[in-house]
């Protein structure tokens, strides 16, 4: 097998194989390497969930391309990828709330997100039924919001690659990083086979620190365990995905192609590293919070919980940039979006390899950037 | 009764109704661990959450790629060991 191509991604999630995608479809001989099997790290352990509500325009304007891309995924990968515009409803049970959210949704109607709007409690129920609107002010709705399954998302854009005549390498662990005349020239593997190319990308989620560390680059990702669970599927109830940002809430949707409910919600306080063991704690709290906000759900059975990692950086936005090591990218610290930001992200950062840019496409996504600014909904 | 020995069709995931035929594509398709087996099929992620599948898909690992049935890895069982309900685990 040929050990040279023209990009070497590292990382088998849903952001190197958007980007493997968009790449290979230009015409690039790429080779995708994977630690463990596609979408055994983070990508595979979320819930789905896609939304365009976020508060910065660059977020805003990623999402709205993503979810172009979902809607047309069924086509462009020639496999179902169960996209469904089931909608995000953000609950406001507070005064301040209710604001940071209108004023939110002013800034995403001004970025072409036209269909967010204000509900009050009455409409909210209507719009979620079964939703208990005890203390509730109303929230944040958006209908063109959704859900895919994204097993099915990597394993489409895995398999275009390949078709696209890529190579993807599972169960292979890049262990060290090739250059030659101050710039990348390949990949050393755990089992010590090199692989060379002249564009390598970091889209190890993660794992993206220690891979920068490979070349003495910092990036600044912290993993951070999130738990989750599903249960069996019932009759779908047309309920968009709930988001209760109160400590004591949680998010979950409920799955149009099979019926099953997912949820999760961020531990207060958080828990960094690596981890993905499950707790008790979770599987008690979790239902409990979801029954606070759909008591009907109460005999719908749970049927397993696991554990993921965000990705996190100090100011809750991704990074997607070059390094300072010449043909060396990464695109990485996606913050618990990087199912929903993948498509949009690897059409941007394939063009940004493509037409071989200085300065970041994005600025506030930069590597360098000052990382004091906060994305409010995270 | 069908002679269900040599087909295809024989359901192998009872709980997501996946097939042999299926398991194989996927064995086909790349996958070399019952983990991968189960996100691209679905076999195991159902209601009793592998419990007759599991020894079914490593069984067919084993006859198509020559694995020791000795040194496969099965999936990761995950709680809770039988489904139950919202109201049961919130009351807990």
């Amino acid at each position: 097998m040929d050990k040279k191509s023209d990009i070497i991604i590292i990382g088998g999630g849903i952001i190197g194989t958007a980007i493997g995608y968009h790449l290979a479809k230009a015409g690039y001989k790429v080779r995708l390497i994977e630690k463990g099997y596609l979408c055994s790290g983070s990508t595979g352990r979320c819930i789905g969930g896609i939304r365009q509500q976020f508060t910065s325009e660059g977020s805003i304007k990623l999402m709205l391309e993503s979810v172009d891309h979902f809607r047309n995924m069924q086509a462009e990968l020639g496999a179902d990828v169960y996209w469904h515009s089931g909608g995000y409803l953000f609950l406001a049970h507070s005064p301040e709330k209710k604001q940071a959210f209108m004023d939110n949704i002013a800034v995403q109607r001004s970025c072409g997100l036209k269909d967010v709007r204000w509900v009050d409690a009455y409409e909210a129920r209507q719009v979620a039924p079964g939703l208990d609107t005890e203390g509730l002010l109303g929230g944040a709705y958006c209908p063109s919001d959704g859900q895919a399954y994204p097993f099915a998302v990597v394993n489409g854009y895995a398999e275009r690659i390949k078709s696209l005549g890529g190579i993807v390498n599972t169960f292979t662990e890049v262990n060290g990083l090739l250059q030659n005349g101050g710039r990348i020239s390949g990949v050393r593997t755990s089992a010590g086979t090199e692989y060379h190319a002249d564009i390598v990308i970091n889209a190890a989620g993660p794992w993206a620190k220690d891979i920068g560390r490979l070349a003495d680059i910092e990036v600044p990702v912290e993993p951070e365990r999130h738990e989750a669970l599903i249960t069996e599927g019932v009759d779908y109830l047309n309920i968009p995905m709930l988001v209760d940002y109160r400590t004591d809430g949680g998010y979950f949707q409920q799955f149009r192609h099979n019926g099953q409910f997912i949820g999760c919600y961020s531990p207060v306080p958080n828990i960094p590293g690596h981890s993905t063991d499950s707790t008790y704690e979770f599987l008690h709290d979790m239902p409990k919070r979801m029954l606070k906000l759909v008591p009907a759900l109460a005999p719908v059975k749970v049927i397993r919980q696991w554990a993921g990692s965000y990705e996190n950086t100090p100011d809750g936005n991704p990074i997607l940039d070059r390094t300072p090591l010449e043909g060396f990218y990464v695109v990485a610290g996606m913050c618990g979006h990087g199912f929903m930001l993948g498509p949009a992200i690897g059409r941007v950062a394939a063009d940004f390899i493509k037409a071989g840019s200085r300065s970041a496409p994005i600025p506030e996504f930069s590597l360098e950037r000052d990382y004091s600014h906060q994305e409010a909904m995270k | 009764m069908k002679n269900m020995a040599n087909n295809k069709d024989k359901i192998i995931c009872r709980c997501e109704d996946i097939t042999e035929a299926e398991i194989l594509a996927a064995i086909e398709q790349g996958a070399q661990t019952a983990d991968e087996v189960k996100r691209l099929t679905r076999a195991g992620m159902g209601h009793c959450q592998g419990r007759t599948c599991r020894r079914l898909v490593n069984q067919a690992l084993s006859r198509k790629l020559g694995q020791n049935p000795d040194e496969q890895r099965t999936v990761t069982q995950r709680s809770p060991l039988q489904p139950l309900s919202l109201r049961t685990l919130a009351d807990s």
